[in-house]
């Protein structure tokens, strides 16, 4: 599930939802279907220098087009402010068949969501979801003013008295504490910031909230800026070969340079393109993708590494 | 990534396969075929597009597409990669389940199998080591192709094992000119 097709989308539909968040349609210019996707998902977006992801909002059962929303970041690294230029209602846009990393539990029970500004977008499509197989949700949604909250009318719509907004401009903060405590069994989807993640899982640690219970969609890799890393060696074991990664090298980089073809994406540990399978070793978790239970066997090559020795299943 | 000294192909009949099977007896003779379809992407895990007309380089590949321009999953590794070919047969029959390797059929579309011909009554097996034509075009097999995991990610599709041994033809272009579905396909030797 790694490596994604890529189309040729046309825009059929640009108008901004918010004075920096441009929302995008987009279908496919010959066939009417689009590859399938569940609640949660993203797509790659082609940008100029790069690819960034976006969670699709639009309504799975909805084959003919993808919804996505796009924030301009002043301080980004220039590939949403490329979309914004760039993306007007016939143009062209390279876009990846969807992903997810960030799926709705079957398992049914009671739901609470948590959005944060431009987080809404998995969040709104989950939410559209559990409202058409009428499950017991909540959506909690996170901003500066309502003016300023993307999508806010679309999941109105969707979520009606089941929305609860937290508008900081209207002195109205969402106590995760006070969350968490009306949350107790049931499942937890958050996206946004990362101080909003970041407040909720203090919480979480705090209140011994289940941590199998709690899920989210990251925005950013996981900066550590105190990581130092150190070079390491590496086993192929289809061929027993050895190879050195040093220090100032990624795993994905030395793989590549030694004709092991791994398709990647955004190479900061987020968008799950280059995962690989380990058989042994100490390995070094620094991806924001994969679950506890995949990281006994499996990891991402962009940013992860390993202490010592590693035996990759290759 | 589209200057030439990027694309890196191996001339076909300097394959060792090739090599093994130059001056070898076999093969079966006296066959026609016919092009379908032709199909193109612009770049590794892009979408393959369908032409009408095709604009083959001899030593290069097709106009456009990935391997031409280097920009494909493969293209840093040497190869014969200028322009390969699959079976309609060999299509058909994974849409049978023939023989039943996975849970049921396999429909591969012509736009899915990232070939970028698509030939019926072409025994591409036996060409390994043989020149033949495409319309005005003169190829030659230089390796059989064979599948990877590359397709089944992109498919998400078990592709592996039903395409092992009918997964096409890897050729090199010979002779350039332009190509189109009905072309008729020959052996020359």
């Amino acid at each position: 599930m790694s490596d994604r097709l890529i189309m040729k989308l046309r825009v059929v539909g640009a108008r901004l939802t918010t004075p920096d968040v441009l929302m995008l349609d987009l279908q496919h210019p010959k066939r009417p279907a689009l590859p399938a996707w569940t609640a949660g998902a993203h797509v790659d977006v082609m940008v100029a220098g790069g690819v960034r992801q976006y969670s699709l909002w639009g309504d799975p059962e909805d084959r003919g087009r993808y919804r996505i929303a796009v924030k301009r970041e002043a301080g980004g690294r220039g590939g949403s402010k490329w979309i914004h230029d760039h993306a007007r209602e016939g143009s062209e846009l390279h876009v990846s068949a969807p992903r997810n990393h960030f799926g709705l539990d079957g398992k049914g029970g009671r739901y609470v969501l948590v959005a944060g500004g431009i987080g809404v977008t998995p969040i709104l499509a989950m939410a559209r979801v559990l409202a058409a197989g009428e499950a017991d949700f909540t959506v909690h949604y996170c901003a500066r003013n309502a003016a300023q909250a993307p999508l806010l009318d679309e999941l109105r719509a969707v979520c009606g008295d089941r929305l609860t907004t937290w508008f900081s401009q209207e002195g109205r903060r969402l106590d995760v504490h006070t969350l968490l405590a009306r949350a107790a069994g049931a499942e937890l989807y958050a996206c946004g910031p990362n101080s909003l993640t970041a407040a909720l899982e203090t919480a979480i640690a705090a209140q011994g909230f289940p941590a199998d219970l709690y899920h989210r969609e990251h925005f950013a890799a996981l900066s550590d800026a105190d990581f130092v890393p150190d070079s390491f060696e590496v086993v192929i074991t289809s061929s027993g070969r050895k190879l050195h990664v040093p220090a100032d090298r990624s795993l994905l980089e030395v793989l590549r340079d030694n004709h092991f073809v791994r398709g990647s994406s955004c190479e900061i540990g987020v968008c799950g393109s280059c995962e690989c399978g380990y058989v042994s070793g100490d390995v070094i978790h620094r991806d924001a993708v994969l679950g506890v239970k995949a990281r006994a066997s499996r990891l991402m090559p962009c940013v992860s590494r390993a202490r010592g020795s590693l035996t990759l299943d290759l | 990534m589209t200057d030439e000294t990027s694309v890196k192909q191996i001339e076909a009949f300097a394959h060792p396969a090739a090599q093994a099977a130059l001056g070898v007896e076999g093969g079966t003779t006296g066959w026609k075929g016919e092009l379908l379809h032709i199909h193109i992407a612009p770049a590794a895990s892009y979408e393959m597009e369908e032409l009408t007309e095709a604009t083959c380089v001899a030593g290069r590949g097709i106009e456009g597409d990935r391997y031409y321009l280097g920009t494909g999953t493969y293209s840093p590794r040497p190869d014969v990669r200028e322009i390969t070919l699959i079976e309609q047969e060999a299509l058909d029959a994974l849409a049978r389940n023939d023989p039943p390797l996975q849970e049921g059929p396999v429909v591969l579309a012509p736009e899915e199998h990232r070939r970028n011909l698509t030939v019926r009554g072409v025994p591409l097996n036996h060409l390994v080591g043989r020149r033949f034509r495409v319309g005005e075009v003169v190829l030659r097999g230089g390796r059989l192709n064979f599948p990877c995991k590359y397709l089944e990610n992109l498919l998400d599709r078990p592709l592996f094992l039903p395409l092992y041994n009918r997964s096409g033809l890897n050729c090199g272009i010979e002779t350039s000119g332009t190509i189109r579905p009905g072309d008729v396909i020959e052996l020359l030797d």
